[in-house]
């Protein structure tokens, strides 16, 4: 099935988001679902433009709102497959909120975040994931905020399948998209993604010293590792970076255990009869 | 014929909320009407707080004025309330919480009754004290104590049937009490009706039309409708509660794109934050409903207080023009088919309707005679369903405005919704296309094809013209939304008193068919009554429909404006004319 748009990108040669597209498509394509049954839904940003690169469903909503308009849909049919495309202002400043409860909701939404640790669109401002120091328009003295560790905070809050890519490896990028989308459940993929515009400081060179995969010997259902591997660059002053699968569990999905989706998709419950209306007012007299 | 404002009136957590909607209860099934609203506070236990039931053996519209029938159940009762006492009014209270030296001698009938006592001995419960004054309320009503009975049957048939018959007893002891005669001569029809609030008869109408999904963060006085959802989310619908508000309403969208009948609820400080979804879904062409009950503003304001302040807000509220509707039912009963048209309306033109309530619509509750499902109609607006042998363009130009829609899952009708500008197909004209001859002409085409909805409403619904009642008067009030009611009372009470004195109401606010009701409006001696400072609905009308409106008469001081005291504004003015 081909899952690409006519939509050309837009992304500044050699952005990172090149890598995440050649992944998304891939995992598309390996995974062969129906295309009709594919919503992908992104904030705003430069890696939100990333929808209209697909032939299937889905909305580029507002800055920060992907995951409600993403739950949004899974509860009314939850035999869409829905994937999020966003970016690190998107998911972990305005929209941080959502990635919370999202989180411990355990909707199930495959959530792939291209994490520039920059505001590319607006020409270069400090993002939650900047590093302290960073030197940036909006903070020209260096960046004083303890950027935010998205894999922790989402660990902490319930979150299923937390994962870290890296665009520079699509491979292995397509493979945690991949079995993201397979699992059953709530699943952030967090994509090291330079921005090869604005971000001066977290480039292709700096990643590839410090990224590297977490071996065999990593167990992803050992919470207690996970956050250990997910806190590993802030103990090691930024110089170890794993990506791979931290942590994966099972727990019911959102829609799993709501008392009507259980049932099977919102949308298809029949409309109430007069009599169910007349029934539902009875109480009333 | 009687018609009877029954006042009770005790702290926070005293159970005066039971109290009200039991007697409203017993009114409705022994077919009377009755209205019954709340006056509380935000504080859950103590403060002061009432129950107001005004019953008739007439049709009601509003809440009533003055107390026929004072319960009170402390001394701060006793303070608060007795300047509202009707001359010879009936003041209950319990002895052993308060006393009524202060209303000797004013020709009030006072009935101390021990209440707690009676409780304690007959239903072993102080709590039972709310049963014993309902009993004394429906000797001097003259209602049978049977209706009462049986509610109580029900009510506490999960507790044993010990429980049942200590109430009952309970009841008796206050309806039997030494010195309680019968007062009132009511006559019922025999026929049972509906009481019910506007929060939930608009949550109703809307189940009725098939909203499947309703999304809402905790605000008063909007809470109610999620409850309903709540309560019922295994008749097939989902309710989602959210983390803020500005989940709430892009979840809907989600939702409402997806395919579902979607609605989400808030008040005035929610739908701030609401805002910027409400654009996303009049640039993504999605139906969505967004109900929003009005309180007391700015800011935090009065939350448990009411006004209609948020007109004006709700109809320019976010960046940029869209086709929107707001509308704002009259009345209880019209909250639930205002709430089912709604969504027709919502699909038809594939824009947010906003349903526009307020705390005193929201909460108070009214019989309602029967509900008329026939009025109950499912148009889903255009949908396509079979692909072309081109992409599909979702927003297709069309002479109406309207492109078909698609619903995910559907095979060859994929497309991507855009919050920035788009073709027809959905797809972006923002970006590397922008300021270019083509996009520019692009933007102008999709912006008229939008805004052209606003046309088609216009020629194809008969609902945006206001409600004249009472042709070939003198006055007319001017009001919209629950204001209404009292209009109609106080232009009955002032016809009585022989002024031709009619009401023009609207409920369908935007779009407004200008000509019609300029039509309807020019030449007319006008007074507006409204919940507000500013007069809105007076500057939405000379906007408009170039109609002004410099007589007013409006409150803002969080009550609901009553027909009493739109009477005598509304006579110091026609004085003056």
């Amino acid at each position: 099935m081909n899952y690409s748009s006519s939509v050309k990108p837009v992304f500044c040669p050699g952005c990172g988001d090149f890598g995440v597209h050649a992944a998304l498509l891939r995992a598309l394509t390996e995974l062969n679902i129906d295309k009709s049954s594919v919503a992908i839904v992104s904030g705003i940003g430069c890696s939100s433009s990333m929808p209209h690169l697909f032939s299937t469903y889905g909305m580029h909503s507002l800055h920060g709102r992907p995951l409600p308009v993403a739950t949004g849909m899974r509860l009314a049919n939850s035999k869409l497959t829905v994937i999020v495309t966003t970016g690190d202002g998107d998911a972990y400043g305005i929209g941080s909120a959502h990635l919370l409860h999202v989180a411990r909701r355990n909707v199930d939404i495959t959530m792939i975040v291209m994490n520039n640790q920059i505001y590319g669109l607006t020409t270069g401002q400090a993002s939650p994931t900047s590093l302290i120091g960073a030197k940036t328009v909006s903070t020209p003295f260096g960046d004083i905020e303890e950027p935010i560790n998205p894999l922790a905070v989402a660990l902490s809050a319930g979150a299923t399948y937390v994962a870290r890519g890296f665009s520079g490896d699509p491979m292995n990028a397509a493979e945690l998209i991949k079995n993201g989308i397979l699992h059953n459940g709530f699943a952030l993929i967090d994509m090291l993604s330079p921005c090869v515009t604005f971000n001066t400081l977290n480039t292709y060179d700096w990643f590839r010293k410090r990224v590297y995969k977490l071996g065999a010997d990593h167990d992803p259902s050992n919470f207690g590792k996970a956050i250990e591997k997910a806190m590993e660059p802030e103990a090691t002053g930024w110089e170890k970076i794993p990506i791979g699968l931290f942590y994966q569990t099972k727990r019911p999905t959102y829609e799993e255990l709501d008392v009507t989706t259980k049932n099977g998709p919102l949308i298809e419950t029949p409309m109430p009869s007069s009599g169910d209306v007349e029934k539902a007012l009875e109480i009333y007299k | 014929m009687a018609d009877i404002v029954i006042r009770i009136a005790a702290s926070s957590g005293d159970g005066v909320e039971s109290s009200g909607s039991l007697l409203s209860k017993i009114a409705a099934r022994s077919g009377l009407n009755a209205y019954y609203s709340r006056g509380y506070q935000s504080v859950i236990r103590g403060g002061h707080v009432w129950s107001q039931v005004r019953i008739s053996d007439a049709q009601i519209y509003s809440q009533g004025d003055g107390i026929d029938i004072l319960v009170a159940l402390n001394q701060d009762a006793i303070d608060n309330q007795s300047g509202q006492l009707n001359s010879g009014a009936f003041v209950i209270y319990d002895t052993s919480k308060a006393n009524a030296d202060v209303l000797k001698g004013k020709g009030y009938k006072l009935v101390g009754m021990p209440l707690i006592e009676l409780a304690v001995e007959n239903a072993g419960d102080p709590i039972a004290r709310n049963v014993v004054s309902i009993g004394a309320l429906l000797k001097i009503l003259g209602l049978d104590i049977k209706v009462f009975e049986k509610i109580l049957s029900e009510m506490f048939l999960r507790k044993g049937q010990a429980v049942v018959d200590n109430n009952v007893k309970a009841a008796n002891a206050g309806y039997n009490f030494a010195g309680i005669e019968k007062a009132y001569e009511l006559k019922g029809d025999g026929k049972a009706r509906y009481i019910i609030n506007g929060n939930t008869a608009l949550a109703i109408g809307a189940y009725a039309s098939g909203c499947k999904f309703y999304a809402a963060y905790p605000m008063t006085p909007a809470s109610t409708i999620m409850n309903w959802f709540a309560a019922n989310e295994n008749r097939g619908v989902v309710f989602k509660q959210t983390e803020d508000e500005i989940a709430a309403i892009n979840m809907t969208i989600g939702a409402a794109t997806a395919g579902v009948r979607a609605m989400c609820g808030t008040s005035g400080g929610g739908f701030s934050l609401m805002v910027e979804g409400l654009g996303l879904a009049g640039m993504t062409e999605t139906p969505i409903v967004v109900v929003e009950s009005q309180r007391t503003g700015p800011s935090t304001g009065l939350p448990t207080k009411t006004e209609q302040g948020d007109m004006l807000f709700v109809m320019h509220a976010s960046q940029g023009e869209f086709p929107r509707i707001v509308v704002a039912p009259r009345s209880v009963d019209e909250a639930f088919y205002v709430a089912a048209d709604a969504f027709n309306l919502a699909e038809r033109y594939q824009c947010p309707v906003i349903i526009l309530m307020d705390l005193f619509l929201s909460e108070s509750s009214r019989t309602v005679d029967s509900f008329d499902f026939s009025k109950v109609k499912v148009d889903r607006g255009k949908i396509a369903t079979a692909a072309g042998s081109e992409r599909f363009k979702r927003y297709e130009i069309t002479p109406d405005g309207v492109s078909p829609r698609s619903i995910p899952g559907t095979q060859g009708l994929e497309f991507i919704a855009a919050s920035d500008e788009h073709d027809e197909y959905g797809d972006l004209v923002s970006d590397v296309l922008a300021g270019l001859e083509i996009s520019v002409e692009t933007r102008r085409k999709m912006h008229e094809k939008r805004m052209r909805k606003i046309d088609t409403m216009l020629k194809n619904e008969n609902v945006f013209v206001p409600h004249v009642d009472t042709e070939g008067a003198d006055y007319y009030l001017v009001c919209f939304g629950s204001t209404t009611g009292a209009a109609l009372e106080a232009a009955e009470r002032l016809r009585a008193a022989g002024k031709k004195v009619g009401v023009i109401s609207f409920n369908y606010l935007m779009p407004m068919d200008k000509e019609k009701t300029k039509m309807l409006l020019a030449g007319k001696k006008l007074i507006d009554v409204e919940c507000n400072y500013t007069g809105q609905l007076a500057y939405l009308l000379a906007a408009n429909a170039g109609i002004d409106i410099e007589h007013k008469i409006l409150r803002y001081d969080g009550e609901p404006i009553t027909a009493a005291y739109i009477t005598e504004k509304a006579n110091e003015i026609m004085l003056k004319w």
